[in-house]
């Protein structure tokens, strides 16, 4: 029956390309001349053995429902650790935990300064132009702390001449509407946009609860039967507003300014567990968000310099409020919670190239971090009000500077050296060596190796929150190496091959982990040693079958063992030796495209093994999350018109209807379906 | 051709694969003949729903884990904060969840449960038709009839706001109940159980986390003193000896600043009290000072939860380990003799006598 549905679903919503079209020309480095990353053949000096993964713009624009943590999820080796639809959403690099990946947006460092980490939902994917993952040691040629490695998100120019506008609606399941406008303008010079995302949904998705049974009782109050209720993912609705303003200068003459300022307004609330029995109704538990990401940057380009500079800001308020009803329908605060960021950000980079053999790097960033966190309010024993939480501010500087040298076409080194300071603590040196060689011209067959030290210093909440801030807490460290080897081969208009295969291993000393303490509050410490290892192995063939037909495949595939090899915590520890709890072995994506004329076919699938839910990987009948796979496909059909271009697309989720969990307790949405309309009037 | 096929229904297969949420089988448990045992709480790790029960028999030293689970098909929930037996029915609070299910104790199987709760913490029974549920985060002790699994009413605790709401265990002495407030509280609640009315309270140190009577009828609470930085205040915590009959502190046992005692628990016959502080301590009801050695000296292992068996003495230590694995039960007899040990849930924390 639910095949059915789909092969009807699909029949019948014809459906048409959103994509976005950029011209091949790029507005950004009009009058200049730097390297450029051919598919073939010379490999830019910046990239001397890095390992990057770089997101296509299709993949990125695919939906614009999505978020990066879907775009992550399905075509990347990253796993996500998902809580369910539009809520929390963290990643695990190379085995490592969510803050050990350091996140950028058009330079600008996003990680949450109190948390560490980065929540991907929060990041519409129709916002972000231009993703880059630098895989381990490779982020230390952008900034230190990523001990998984570092996400580099930014936007660029829409290379518009004269308005534009484009506008999608989209309507799905669980009542959901998400809502794109772009308008552009742009000249010679300028190029200017503005982009608003809208996506609501009371998110009420129907699943049957296997966690819980609902009791019918005789008049004696004795149970005569129970079944397993079919429920509505309770209180996890949500209302996510952005705007995105951007405008770009280009003198035409090597100097180009950029202002891009974001701006995010959330109302989520958190949804209830499988093991909840509270009554919806006598609950709020909601998590709401204000915050602004502003950058200013100013590129100066010349033929063997290049110098850049930018300053940021970006100001959070988060709130958390867990309330019940008391009677006649007063909701008083269980839970108040707010923290506010103010971010002054600032950088200068500098690049040299001495003829076409040598360029030296230079880089310093600034941070200065002011937070305010406030968990709770209370009356203390004079009977005067309190509030429990900290204020604290931290500068964060990290400066590097790099050497790299191609003494010949085929053999590329960089050394990069780094170091930071955080607070009034400075790291040792952070040194970083990159080679890569090329062992075969006819098929670009590439080796290349890094080997890096890293260190991250805990989080102000890590080090200050109340209750449970450690300020004894020591930085973790890092050693990583990774080498692999790529290829790429193809015919022009005809097929393109490619594909690379990388080794990596990290040692982390010192990892912190919060964990309960007898108070009844959590509390972290320097706990774990982790030994991370493993493959990676991507792959992309693009096939022209006929001059109309197009394939395209794409696929991932990471085998990650991370593994504690600290001292055992008590005689009893069984977690020594063990996989880290919530870290899949292996994960893999695969995502398939065919296009014919303005039609285009996506297949995407992903799958994660088990995650064990102990440190002792122990698998018990109440912590199981067996092996994940998910199949998501959609179908699109593009209308062009004199007047406008529109575009029909179909998505279907979850395609074959799981029942799963991504997380223990949190239920995910069966098959789902949502339809998108988009229109660019042609003035 | 044939092995093109093959692959490309693997692959189909594959793709297609299911990632089982399962229903849980229902197992028949009937522990009725043994007599005694000990149900051990695992309160599971917040927000994930992993809570579970254990149930222990000390006469054959055997172990079932997870016998709520296995018994009815469906999860505990999350956090299971204590358990209370009365009338041979099992009463298993489970505070994330809102819920307090009753349970038969010999076979695990749920007979009823109790919700409306806003985070229950401890339950206790006036009578066969009343009980009260304390409540962390509400300022409010929910009064409710255990026979028909329904909330009654509500006793408000004066001075206390519902964010600052800590009410937890209960002890009675004669029609009155006495309560220990613990979170950003410093203070024990006496309770009128036939009004339903707070009617004094007594002021102890900062978060005073366990409440017991002995046999001479002297309440006992420890104060975890609070916490570094906590604007309500960070002090040596103690040890009081309360007359339940004149409500007054009688005698307050100081330990050093920055211990971190807890779990008062006593001994069958109640002459003697226990309580953790990096080593078990053990101390007689009448002593004038703290034992200068501890029964059981820190051996590397993180005591979470304790319980006394009140037939044998035998002391019970949890050991949560790091959290987020089956912690360890030590059983060692009076005489310090470790005499069994046995993996549980994740956090064991409290303990119940069948």
């Amino acid at each position: 029956m639910i095949r059915l549905l789909i092969i009807l679903s699909i029949a019948l919503i014809p459906y048409a390309t959103l994509a976005q079209e950029y011209n091949t020309k790029d507005w950004a480095t009009r009058g200049i001349d730097i390297p450029e990353v051919p598919v073939y053949g010379e490999r830019p000096m910046k990239d001397i053995g890095t390992q990057q993964t770089r997101l296509d713009t299709i993949a990125l624009k695919e939906n614009i429902a999505l978020s990066m943590a879907d775009v992550l999820t399905f075509n990347t080796s990253i796993f996500v650790k998902s809580y369910g639809r539009a809520t929390l959403s963290t990643v695990s690099f190379r085995g490592t935990s969510p803050s050990h990946t350091q996140v950028s947006w058009n330079g600008m460092k996003i990680n949450n300064p109190m948390l560490g980490m980065t929540d991907f939902s929060m990041i519409p994917s129709y916002f972000i132009d231009d993703a880059s993952l630098l895989h381990g040691t490779s982020s230390v040629n952008e900034t230190g702390g990523g001990l998984g490695g570092a996400i580099k998100l930014s936007t660029k120019p829409a290379q518009e001449q004269g308005f534009g506008l484009q506008y999608i609606q989209g309507i799905g399941s669980f009542k959901t509407f998400d809502e794109f406008l772009r308008l552009t303008y742009g000249n010679d010079n300028w190029q200017v946009s503005t982009r608003l995302v809208y996506s609501s949904s009371p998110n009420e998705y129907k699943y049957r609860n296997h966690d819980k049974k609902e009791n019918i009782y005789d008049e004696d109050m004795n149970i005569i039967d129970q079944y397993y209720p079919v429920e509505y993912n309770r209180s996890g609705s949500y209302k996510d507003f952005h705007i995105l303003q951007e405008a770009y200068y280009n003198t035409g003459r090597g100097d180009r300014f950029g202002l891009n300022a974001w701006y995010i307004n959330s109302n989520r609330e958190l949804a209830m567990l499988t093991v909840d029995y509270g009554d919806e109704d006598d609950f709020d538990n909601r998590q709401r968000e204000n915050t602004f990401r502003g950058v200013l940057s100013w590129d100066h380009l010349r033929d063997s310099w290049k110098m850049s500079a930018k300053g940021g800001y970006i100001y959070t308020w988060m709130a958390y409020d867990y309330k019940r009803d008391v009677g006649n329908g007063t909701m008083a605060h269980m839970t108040r919670s707010r923290s506010r960021i103010n971010t002054i950000y600032g950088q200068v980079d500098g690049e040299y190239y001495i003829g076409n053999k040598w360029l030296f790097t230079a880089n310093i960033s600034l941070y200065q971090h002011i937070v305010e966190s406030e968990d709770k309010n209370i009356v203390r024993q004079d009977g005067n009000k309190a509030i429990v939480g900290y204020r604290k501010g931290r500068p964060e500087l990290s400066g590097s500077l790099s050497a790299k040298w191609r003494p010949i076409d085929r053999l590329g080194l960089s050394i990069v050296i780094r170091e930071e300071m955080f607070g009034e603590e400075w790291t040792p040196i952070i040194p970083a060596l990159f080679l890569d060689g090329v062992l075969s011209k006819r098929g670009n067959i590439i080796a290349k190796a890094s080997l890096s030290r890293n260190y991250r210093f805990p989080t102000l909440n890590d080090l200050y929150f109340l209750p449970g801030g450690n300020p004894d807490l020591k930085k973790e460290s890092g050693w990583t190496y990774d080498a692999g080897i790529s290829f790429a081969v193809g015919k022009e208009g005809i097929y393109s091959l490619s594909g690379s295969a990388t080794w990596f291993e990290s040692f982390i000393k010192d990892w912190i982990i919060w964990l309960p303490t007898t108070k009844g509050f959590f509390s972290p410490d320097n706990i774990k040693d982790v030994h991370a290892y493993g493959i990676e192995v991507k792959a992309d063939l693009n096939v022209a079958i006929t001059k109309e037909l197009q394939l395209g495949l794409n696929g991932t595939f990471s085998w990650t063992p991370s593994i504690n090899e600290g001292e055992p915590r008590t005689p009893a520890d069984q977690s020594v030796g063990k996989q880290l709890p919530y870290v899949p072995e292996l994960s893999s994506t695969i995502t398939g495209r065919l296009t014919w004329r303005s039609w285009s076919f996506l297949y995407k699938w992903c799958y994660y093994s088990e995650r064990y839910t102990m440190s002792s990987n122990d698998i018990s009948l109440t912590g199981k999350l067996p092996e994940y796979f998910m199949s998501n496909i959609s179908l699109e059909k593009g209308f062009s018109f004199r007047w406008a271009d529109i575009s029909l697309k179909g998505v279907i989720n979850n395609l074959f209807n799981e029942e799963y969990l991504s997380v223990l307790s949190r239920p995910m949405p069966g098959i789902n379906f949502e339809i998108f309309l988009g229109i660019t009037p042609k003035w | 051709m044939r092995c093109v096929r093959m692959a490309l229904v693997a692959m189909l297969l594959a793709l297609c694969s299911c990632m089982k949420w399962e229903y849980g089988l229902e197992e028949s448990f009937d522990t009725s003949a043994s007599g005694e045992g000990l149900f051990i709480c695992n309160e599971g790790n917040f927000q994930y729903g992993n809570a579970t029960l254990s149930y222990y028999d000390p006469t054959t030293k055997s172990v079932q884990n997870e016998v709520f689970y296995r018994a009815n098909a469906m999860k505990l929930g999350d956090v299971a904060q204590s358990m209370t037996i009365h009338n041979d029915i099992g009463w298993v609070v489970v505070n994330n969840s809102h819920v307090v299910f009753a349970i038969d104790i010999n076979t695990f199987k749920e007979v009823g449960r109790i919700t409306n709760l806003t985070s229950p913490r401890y339950i206790h029974f006036i009578s066969d038709e009343k009980a009260y549920i304390t409540q962390i985060w509400d300022n409010r002790i929910f009064i409710v009839n255990p026979k028909r699994y329904e909330v009654t009413g509500y006793i408000e605790i004066p001075n206390m706001t519902m964010e600052q709401g800590s009410t937890e265990q209960m002890v009675q002495y004669g029609k009155y109940l006495y309560v220990n407030c613990w979170s950003y509280q410093n203070r024990i609640i006496k309770i009128d159980t036939e009004t339903d009315q707070v009617v004094d309270e007594l002021v102890v140190g900062i978060q005073p986390t366990s409440l017991v009577m002995d046999c001479n009828n002297k309440l006992w609470t420890v104060t975890d003193g609070g916490y570094e930085g906590s604007p309500y205040g960070h002090e040596a915590p103690s040890l009081y000896r309360i007359d339940a009959e004149s409500f007054t502190i009688e005698q307050q046992f100081k330990f050093n600043f920055g211990d971190w005692p807890s779990e008062v628990q006593l001994n069958g016959t109640k002459d003697k009290i226990y309580w953790l502080n990096d080593d078990v301590w053990e101390m007689d009801v009448t002593a004038d000072r703290v034992p200068v050695r501890p029964f059981l000296p820190y051996n590397g292992t993180l005591y979470y939860g304790l319980t006394v068996c009140p037939r044998t003495g035998d002391v019970y230590i949890a050991d949560a380990i790091d959290y987020v694995q089956q912690g360890m039960v030590y059983r060692y007899s009076k005489d310090r003799e470790l005499l069994d040990s046995f993996y549980v849930g994740i956090i064991p924390g409290a303990f119940c006598w069948k």
